[in-house]
C-alpha cells in the first residue's frame, strides 16, 4: 500500500477518533480480514486463433478488510458504520453527465495509483421500539438488502451469495427498511425502499433516474434446520423520459426480482438452495427484434458437511453447483451467456474466541467456470472465459467492546 | 455431477455412523450465565461425584456467550439468566438448534449498596434514576452526601438484560457507570467503594455489602415465588432439542430434591 488519499485519511482518522468521541456509549469494534491468493487458468486464443488454457492469474491480495463501529445510544437504538478497505490497482472509470438531459459529457479511465480501495458498506441507525410491534427495527441508512441469501451470506465458500455473484442485486443500499422476527423463532420478514443502484454508485454514476426499488423479503422457519423463504424486488434503471423534451429512452428498463431460498441445518450437513428469477422489460423499444424483453434464471445449491465432531480439527467440507442462464437475453451488441460453476473446497477453523467460535478460517477452494456459449463470437460471454481457479483464503475477525 | 455423489454418498454414510457413535461420549459442556455459574459448578461436582465416568466442564463468560455457544454448537448446555429473545432462537432454529429450556433455580436480581449506607429501601423509579443520571448523590434520597458510584454488568450478562428490561425500560445507563463482568466483580466493588451501588443473583449476597428492598419488598423465598418482588426471575438451562442421555440425567439431578436442596445451599430459591 502507498500512500491514501485525502479522503481515505478522513475515514481512518473517524475510525480512530470516533470511540473516543463516543465516551460512555457501549461501542463494539470489530473487523474482519481476508487474505487471498488466487491462481485461475482461463481460456485465451493462440497465435492461430484456437482458445487454449493459459495462467491468466496468480497473486495475493487483501480482498476484504470490514472495520466496524457499532453504538448502542440506548437499549433500543444502535447505529452501525463499516467500511471496507481492500488491496486494488484496478482503472475506475468517471464519468460526467448533463444535468439537464442525462447526456454523458466526459469519460476518463483512471489507474488506481494508491494500491487500495475503500468502499463505505454500513451507515445506519436501527430504531427498535419505534414501532409498537415486538421485536420490529425500523433501520434508515445505507445497510443490508433483504434479498435471498446476500444479506446473511458468510462466505462458508469463497464465492459471493448467488444474487451478488450474478449482480442481480447489491449487498448494501441507501434507503429504509421495517425487518423484525416472527414469534417464537418461527423466521423473519424485511420490507424496503432502496435507491435502487448499491452502495457503491453515488453522485454522477447514481442511476439516472428518480425511482426507488421496493423490496419485500419473508423467511419461516416451521421445523427447526429448515428454513425457506422468498424475496421480491421491484427496480428501475435508466429514465423514462430525459428532463429536456420528454424523449423517451430507450434503455430504461424495469425489473422484477424473485428469489427462492431454502436451507436445511441437520445434524453436520447444511444444504443450502436458492432459485433466482430475474425478469426485464424494456418498455420503450419495440418488439420488432424479440429485445423488449428477457428473463435471466439462476439455481444454486450448496453442500457443507461440519467434520468437527468427528475428527479432531474443526474442518467442513463445502461444494457449490451454481447456473446462471442470460441466454434469453438478445442484444445486438453482446452474446448471449450462461455460466456454470462447480466449487469443491475445505475450510479449516481454528483460533475459538470467549463462545469458544473460531475467529480464524483457512480456506482452499477450486472452481471450475464453463459459458456455454458459441466460442467464435468475438464478445462472447461478455469478454469472459471458461476459467479455472485455485483460491486459499485466510480470514481473520475481532471484535471488542470499548 | 454423478461422480460427485457417488463419492459423497459413502461420506454421508460414514458420517451418520460417527452421528451414532457420538451419542455415547461422557462429557458435558456447560457454558453461559455468571448467575447459574455456582449451581453449575456445585451440581457438577456432587453428579460427578455419583457418576465417576462423566466429566462436567462449567464455564462462564455470560449468558450472552452461553448462548452464542449453544447457537455455534460449541457447548452441550447453555446456562442462561434470562429467557431467549426471538431472534436468538429464530437463528438458532436456522441453524438446526432447536433452544428447549430447563428452569432449574428461582433467583431475583438484588440491589446493594456500601455498609455504610443509610438507606434500607429504593423504588424502580428511584433505582433507574440513579442508573441514568438523573440522581448523582445519597443526599438527594435522604442519605449521606457522598456522590454515587453505578456499577452495572456488562452487555453478555443476562442479568443486566433482565434489570435493562424491569428497571430502565430501554433507557442508557449513566456514561460514568463501571460495567463488571460478573455478580463477583460486582459485589467486590460494591463492598470496597463507599456510595457503590449494584445488582447481583441472590446467590452472591454476602455480609460485606447492604440488601436494600425494592418498592418495600425484601426479596425471599415467599415474594420471589409469588413475584411480588418486581425483580423475581427463573434461571435457565438450555439444550438442543430435548435432553437425552447424560445431560437428561445431568439436569433431571438439578431439578431433583437433592439437586434443589443445592440450589437453596447456593442461595438461590428452589423451582418446587
Amino acid at each position: 500500500m502507498k500512500q491514501l488519499s485525502l479522503m481515505q485519511k478522513l475515514v481512518c482518522m473517524g475510525l480512530l477518533i470516533i470511540p473516543f468521541g463516543l465516551n460512555g456509549l457501549e461501542t463494539k469494534l470489530s473487523g474482519e480480514f481476508w487474505g487471498r491468493w488466487l491462481s485461475e487458468i482461463a481460456k485465451r486464443k493462440d497465435s492461430n486463433g484456437n482458445y487454449e488454457d493459459k495462467l491468466v492469474n496468480n497473486y495475493f491480495s487483501l480482498e476484504r478488510g470490514y472495520l466496524g463501529l457499532e453504538t448502542k445510544f440506548i437499549d433500543q437504538v444502535k447505529g452501525r458504520f463499516t467500511v471496507d478497505v481492500f488491496t486494488t490497482d484496478k482503472t475506475y472509470e468517471y464519468q460526467t453527465y448533463s444535468l439537464e438531459d442525462s447526456t454523458l459529457i466526459s469519460s476518463s479511465k483512471s489507474g488506481s495509483i494508491d494500491g487500495v480501495g475503500l468502499k463505505i458498506k454500513y451507515a445506519y441507525v436501527d430504531f427498535g421500539g419505534l414501532i409498537p410491534i415486538k421485536d420490529l427495527s425500523l433501520t434508515a441508512g445505507m445497510q443490508k438488502v433483504y434479498f435471498g441469501s446476500i444479506y446473511d451470506w458468510n462466505y462458508t465458500l469463497v464465492s459471493k451469495a448467488p444474487s451478488d455473484e450474478h449482480k442481480v442485486v447489491n449487498s448494501a443500499d441507501l434507503g429504509i427498511t421495517v425487518n423484525g422476527y416472527l414469534p417464537s423463532g418461527y423466521g423473519e420478514y424485511a420490507f424496503g425502499i432502496y435507491n435502487g443502484e448499491g452502495y457503491k454508485k453515488v453522485g454522477t454514476n447514481l442511476k439516472d433516474n428518480t425511482d426507488f426499488a421496493y423490496l419485500g423479503n419473508l423467511r419461516i422457519t416451521p421445523i427447526t434446520g429448515l428454513t425457506v423463504g422468498g424475496s421480491y424486488m421491484y427496480n428501475t434503471v435508466g429514465r423514462d423520459k430525459d428532463l429536456n423534451g420528454e424523449v423517451t429512452n430507450p434503455s430504461y428498463e424495469k425489473q422484477q426480482l424473485m428469489d427462492i431460498y431454502t436451507c436445511l441445518a441437520y445434524g453436520p450437513v447444511n444444504l443450502i438452495s436458492e432459485c433466482i428469477i430475474k425478469k426485464v422489460d424494456y418498455p420503450n423499444l419495440s418488439d420488432s427484434n424479440n429485445t423488449k424483453e428477457y428473463t435471466a434464471r439462476g439455481i444454486s445449491i450448496f453442500p457443507i458437511l461440519n467434520l468437527k465432531d468427528f475428527v479432531k480439527y474443526d474442518l467442513q467440507l463445502v461444494g457449490g453447483y451454481d447456473i446462471w442462464d442470460e441466454s434469453d437475453r438478445i442484444e445486438t451488441d453482446k452474446a448471449r451467456n450462461k455460466v456454470i460453476a462447480s466449487t469443491i473446497g475445505v475450510n479449516y477453523n481454528f483460533m475459538p474466541d470467549e463462545t469458544y467460535t473460531p475467529v480464524m478460517q483457512l480456506q482452499l477452494n477450486y472452481i471450475d467456470k464453463n459459458y456455454d456459449e458459441d466460442k467464435s463470437h468475438s464478445d462472447y460471454a461478455n469478454g469472459r472465459r471458461d476459467s479455472s481457479q485455485i483460491i486459499l483464503q485466510l480470514k481473520w475477525k475481532f471484535a471488542n467492546i470499548l | 455431477m454423478k461422480s460427485i455423489i457417488k463419492s459423497v454418498a459413502p461420506m454421508l454414510m460414514m458420517l451418520l455412523a460417527f452421528s451414532l457413535n457420538a451419542e455415547t461420549k461422557n462429557q458435558i459442556t456447560c457454558t453461559g450465565s455468571t448467575t447459574v455459574l455456582p449451581i453449575a459448578q456445585a451440581t457438577a461436582e456432587v453428579f460427578m461425584n455419583n457418576h465417576a465416568e462423566i466429566n462436567i466442564s462449567v464455564r462462564g463468560g455470560g449468558s450472552g456467550v452461553g448462548i452464542a455457544s449453544l447457537q455455534n454448537k460449541t457447548t452441550d448446555i447453555c446456562n442462561s439468566s434470562r429467557p431467549l429473545k426471538s431472534k436468538e432462537i429464530s437463528t438458532a432454529k436456522a441453524k438446526g438448534i432447536n433452544p428447549i429450556p430447563y428452569a432449574i433455580a428461582n433467583d431475583a436480581i438484588t440491589i446493594v449498596v456500601h455498609n455504610s449506607n443509610l438507606l434500607n429501601n429504593l423504588s424502580i423509579k428511584q433505582i433507574k434514576d440513579i442508573y441514568t443520571g438523573n440522581i448523582i448523590n445519597w443526599k438527594e434520597l435522604g442519605g449521606a452526601n457522598v456522590p454515587i458510584v453505578v456499577i452495572s454488568r456488562d452487555v453478555a450478562s443476562g442479568t443486566y438484560e433482565v434489570f435493562n428490561d424491569k428497571v430502565l425500560a430501554g433507557a442508557k445507563v449513566i456514561g460514568s457507570a463501571q460495567l463488571l463482568a460478573s455478580n463477583n466483580a460486582v459485589i467486590s466493588a460494591v463492598s470496597n467503594t463507599p456510595g457503590a451501588i449494584g445488582y447481583v443473583g441472590l446467590g452472591y449476597l454476602n455480609d460485606n455489602a447492604k440488601l436494600l428492598s425494592v418498592n418495600k419488598v425484601t426479596p425471599s423465598e415467599l415474594t420471589v415465588k409469588n413475584n411480588s418482588y418486581p425483580l423475581s426471575r427463573k434461571l435457565y438451562m438450555y439444550t438442543n432439542g430435548k435432553a437425552k442421555g447424560i445431560v437428561a440425567n445431568y439436569i433431571g439431578f438439578i431439578q431433583s430434591d437433592r439437586g434443589q436442596k443445592i440450589v437453596v445451599e447456593q442461595g438461590f430459591i428452589n423451582i418446587k
